[in-house]
């Protein structure tokens, strides 16, 4: 094996002594408290082929990094040798307004890329959590998304093209720069959402969509449940087209609306929907429609935002924290049909643990965030309360149809329960994909399903 | 193979008259959508379920026989084609409705149901499957799956992968396994999303999860008729500059408008040198409001006369033509060759010039009628077999506009798929290494290659004879040799 003294000469010689950090200050970059022994920052994808080519003839372990925003997802690594940080890797690679799409280096910031596209009215219509840090190959990567889906889908559906470096440094791309295209088979999709297992994104390209002109948000306060489950399925059965469906629980329609500065009437649940539009009446109808349907539903009078406001009740919907303490984040996938269930499910587990639990669910797309957090005089209690949480909540899920992810827990936690859950009979296809893509197993070990 | 005993095994399996092996009904095989290709399988086999579909592959895989699926047939580059001495399974009998969830906007179908049958099904309740491919009163879901067809629909709503959530797959062991389902983001890879488009070469789907979506309150359809194509491209590009998303922008030229009011008579003005027809869709207010501004953009761009379909029988007629272009060609040309590439959208005029050129160059007619909005283009070279050699002219000229697309930035196809028509055009657009990946996937599916052999991937050497006219000849001619 390398000295580390060798490992960071070597690494220096690929990408430049002053972007390899190692020793203590690599620490500061540990997965799950697994210090890498040293941290390279590549500049191009030309030096990310050239660290893999390096790392798989050494048969490195390598944990791919944007800004960092995600590092709490996934396993415990098996191993962690060298982090591969693409913050250097960023910017524009190529746009053409008029064709509505634009390519980005994995290491560009979201909210970056989007002030260039707004420029000319265009955005990529990904709205995920911290969006102001999270990189561009981190979201892929993750497969983060947020309330936008509901009208304009998750990464899957936007990205058109993407170039990796893979596991031993060779460079591909897939697909191609054009909206519509089936030539070969459509490896980005393999590529989104594997956690770096199978390849490192080192750009994508997307489809963009035009800014609506206007959006607005009603945001109604409701005492129960169950008004609201009847209001939801009534507004999916309808022909309004919203392009965000929030519904929250009690504490996180409380915080959410006081960093929006809206008055709130303690103890009311939360439905919130977005419409936007090219013309604004478009917008103020369809909304009157949700006003009205949320009154005979049971809603009290709500609020409606545009505006600093919108953007910032969003924000806060988005980026949403429950503040100081241990903290735990959860995502469930679930049947439409399910959603409600799954937030008071939420409650009575949170109840009986003594957690405080904020709940934010995409509605119309079936994803419910629970964020946990417990005293932190007493982390013991509160990573058993956890990991109780999860079992019970997977079991809710799974019986939904879906599954529950661990988004963010600390170590303690994940070593005492999976942090994806089961993944079923697909699991030897996956484990064949990774054998393929990755024969050597040193992209990201250990952090992905089934112990990929 | 020794083919009476394995027609034997598969009779035991699927019952003896779900098993062809008769020469006479096996030329119905023989070729799928695109004709100029032809290959007898040795045996057809009409699975019923998906235990018949695994007990069939895996006899296959035992036996190490090639094998093919097939759905309706319809595709265009002989994606479907079966395997000279291999088995090819039908999935025409596996074409019903499982399940419908309105709540939950989710339904389960088998493969083999002709796509236009879901939406029929889906109406009265108000819900619709939303890919429309141009032959979906024929061709089926599961080739949907396999080719991730499109149609005109696909600017605003996408294409099948967009659509499809979940799928039933026989891998080529015979193992049956579950990808994806009725919720969104699965664990682990998205192996239903990298499944739709594969061309039948990764597995069989038996059953197909699909995104039902509630109709829209209203829908506007215009015409706008230009004396150049230019003034067309250019509005397509006006209509989405200003921020509008139109279900479909479908464009025709003359010859295409030629062929469609002998065929059916929608009413297009013969002398247009290009129409273009807009959809726009959504709530009844929003409907509206789109209307002006997509006409403002049709008259910057000289537009010589709108016409907005009033109700939903002139919105159909205006459609007609667009919908039955392919089969009017008929009317101008005895046969037609149809290439499927795809550009950037504001490459359109230099390659409608170029199509232009290549037209005299070769001395062939051209009718385009395309999808504007995606840059999916749909040149029908018109030709006669009749006449020594024009085949050959129409492939050279196919493959001349393919590979301008790719020198634009854009692809070999955007809905039809590459089998085996496409093949040796891939490293026009991917390296060894990029092909070398797309492999990877193929061997995590099926390591044995028994699945739709010979498809996607390039032929290795030069020289070899692919369909009627020897395409690699042709290729060699057009593009320098491989």
């Amino acid at each position: 094996m390398l000295s580390d003294e060798t490992l960071v000469h070597r690494l220096g010689g690929l990408v430049g002594g002053e972007h390899v950090v190692a020793g203590s200050e690599a620490s500061r970059y540990a997965v799950d408290g697994r210090a890498p022994r040293a941290v390279a920052f590549p500049g191009s994808a030309e030096e990310v082929s050239a660290v893999m080519a390096f790392a798989s003839a050494e048969w490195l372990k390598v944990v791919p990094r944007g800004s960092g925003t995600k590092m709490a997802l996934g396993g415990i690594p098996a191993r962690v040798d060298l982090v591969l940080a693409l913050s250097r890797l960023g910017g524009i690679v190529d746009y053409e307004p008029a064709d509505m799409t634009a390519a980005f280096r994995a290491g560009t910031r979201l909210q970056e890329a989007q002030e260039i596209l707004g420029r000319n009215g265009q955005f990529i219509a990904l709205d995920p959590p911290d969006a102001d840090a999270a990189t561009i190959g981190g979201i892929l990567a993750t497969n983060s998304s947020g309330p936008r889906r509901l009208r304009y889908g998750a990464s899957r559906d936007l990205v058109i093209a993407t170039r990796l470096v893979h596991a031993d440094g060779k460079v591909t791309k897939a697909g191609a720069k054009v909206v519509k295209n089936v030539t070969g088979y459509d490896l980005n999709k393999l590529y989104i959402g594997s956690l770096g297992t199978l390849a490192i994104i080192v750009e994508a390209t997307f489809r963009l969509y035009p800014v609506p002109a206007v959006e607005k948000t009603y945001l109604a306060p409701f005492a129960s449940l169950d008004g609201l489950k009847r209001l939801v399925a009534s507004i999916l059965d309808s022909p309004l087209v919203p392009f965000a469906a929030e519904l929250m629980n009690v504490e996180a329609s409380r915080r959410v609306a006081a960093a929006a500065g809206l008055p709130w009437p303690e103890g009311s649940y939360g439905l919130a929907l977005a419409v936007g539009s090219v013309r604004r009446e478009a917008v103020d109808a369809q909304l009157e429609t949700v006003r009205r349907m949320s009154r005979e539903a049971g809603g009290a009078d709500g609020h409606m935002l545009e505006g600093g406001p919108h953007d910032a009740f969003w924000r806060a919907t988005r980026d949403f924290a429950l503040g100081d303490g241990l903290q735990a984040v959860l995502k469930a996938s679930v049947l439409l049909t399910k959603v409600a269930e799954a937030v008071r499910v939420g409650e009575e587990v949170a109840g009986q643990h003594g957690l405080r639990l904020g709940v934010i669910s995409e509605a119309g797309s079936g994803i419910v965030r629970y964020y946990l957090t417990g005293d932190a005089a007493s982390p013991e209690r509160f990573q058993q309360a956890v990991v109780e949480s999860v079992s019970r909540l997977r079991a809710f899920a799974q019986e939904a149809e879906g599954n529950l992810v661990i988004l963010k827990a600390s170590p303690e936690v994940k070593s005492r329960v999976d942090v994806w859950g089961p993944v079923g009979k697909a699991l030897p296809l996956m484990q064949r994909s990774k054998a393929e893509f990755d024969p050597q197993g040193i992209l990201n070990p250990g952090r992905f399903v089934g112990g990929i | 193979m020794e083919k009476e005993r394995i027609a034997k095994v598969l009779a035991g399996i699927v019952g003896a008259e779900a098993v062809v092996v008769d020469a006479g009904e096996l030329r119905v095989y023989e070729t799928d959508g695109l004709t100029v290709f032809k290959a007898m399988p040795d045996i057809v086999v009409l699975p019923q379920s998906t235990e018949q579909v695994a007990g069939v592959v895996k006899v296959c895989h035992r036996e190490k026989i090639p094998f093919v699926a097939r759905g309706a047939g319809t595709g265009l580059s002989g994606g479907a084609l079966a395997v000279e001495g291999g088995v090819l399974i039908g999935l025409n009998r596996m074409n019903r409705i499982l399940e419908v969830d309105y709540e939950n906007q989710r339904a389960v179908v088998e493969p083999g149901m002709v796509n236009v049958w879901l939406t029929n099904a889906l109406a009265p309740r108000g819900y619709y499957y939303s890919p429309d491919p141009a032959s979906q009163t024929a061709c089926s879901i599961g080739g949907n799956v396999a080719e991730n067809s499109g149609g005109p629909r696909t600017p605003k709503y996408g294409v099948t992968t967009n659509h499809v959530l979940g799928l039933e797959v026989v891998l080529p062991n015979g193992e049956v396994v579950r990808l994806g389902g009725r919720t969104l983001d699965p664990l682990g890879y998205d192996l239903t999303g990298v499944f739709v488009g594969s061309e039948g070469t990764f597995g069989i789907a038996t059953k197909v999860f699909v995104r039902i979506m509630r109709k829209p309150e209203a829908v506007k359809t215009l015409m706008g008729v230009f004396n150049t194509i230019e003034d067309a491209s250019n509005s397509v590009s006006g209509i989405v500059g200003r921020g509008i998303i139109p279900v479909a922008i479908e464009m025709m030229d003359n010859n295409a408008i030629q062929a469609v009011e002998k065929g059916v008579a929608a009413g297009y003005p013969l002398d247009a040198v290009a129409v273009l027809l807009v959809e726009v869709d959504g709530p009844k207010d929003e409907v509206e409001a789109l209307v002006e501004p997509i006409k403002e953009v049709l008259k910057e761009n000289q537009v010589r006369e709108i016409r907005v379909a009033k109700d939903d029988n002139e919105r159909l007629l205006l459609w007609k033509g667009r919908k039955a272009a392919f089969a009017a060609m008929g009317q101008i040309s005895p046969e037609y060759y149809v290439q499927d590439s795809v550009i950037p959208r504001t490459k359109l005029p230099s390659i409608m010039r170029l199509i232009g050129d290549l037209s005299q160059k070769y001395g062939l007619r051209v009718a385009n009628v395309f999808h504007a909005g995606d840059g999916n283009l749909h040149p029908l070279i018109l030709y006669s077999s009749a006449n020594e050699g024009e085949l050959h002219k129409a492939e050279a000229m196919g493959a001349e506009i393919i590979k301008a697309c790719v020198d634009m930035g854009g692809s070999l196809t955007g809905e039809h798929g590459i089998g085996l028509e496409k093949r040796d055009f891939m490293p026009l657009m991917f390296t060894g290494d990029d092909l070398a990946a797309m492999r990877k996937a193929k061997k995590a599916f099926d390591p044995d290659g028994l699945m739709n052999p010979g498809k996607i991937f390039p032929t290795a050497k030069a020289g070899v004879e692919v369909g009627a006219a020897g395409q690699r000849q042709i290729l060699d001619k057009v593009l320098g040799p491989a």
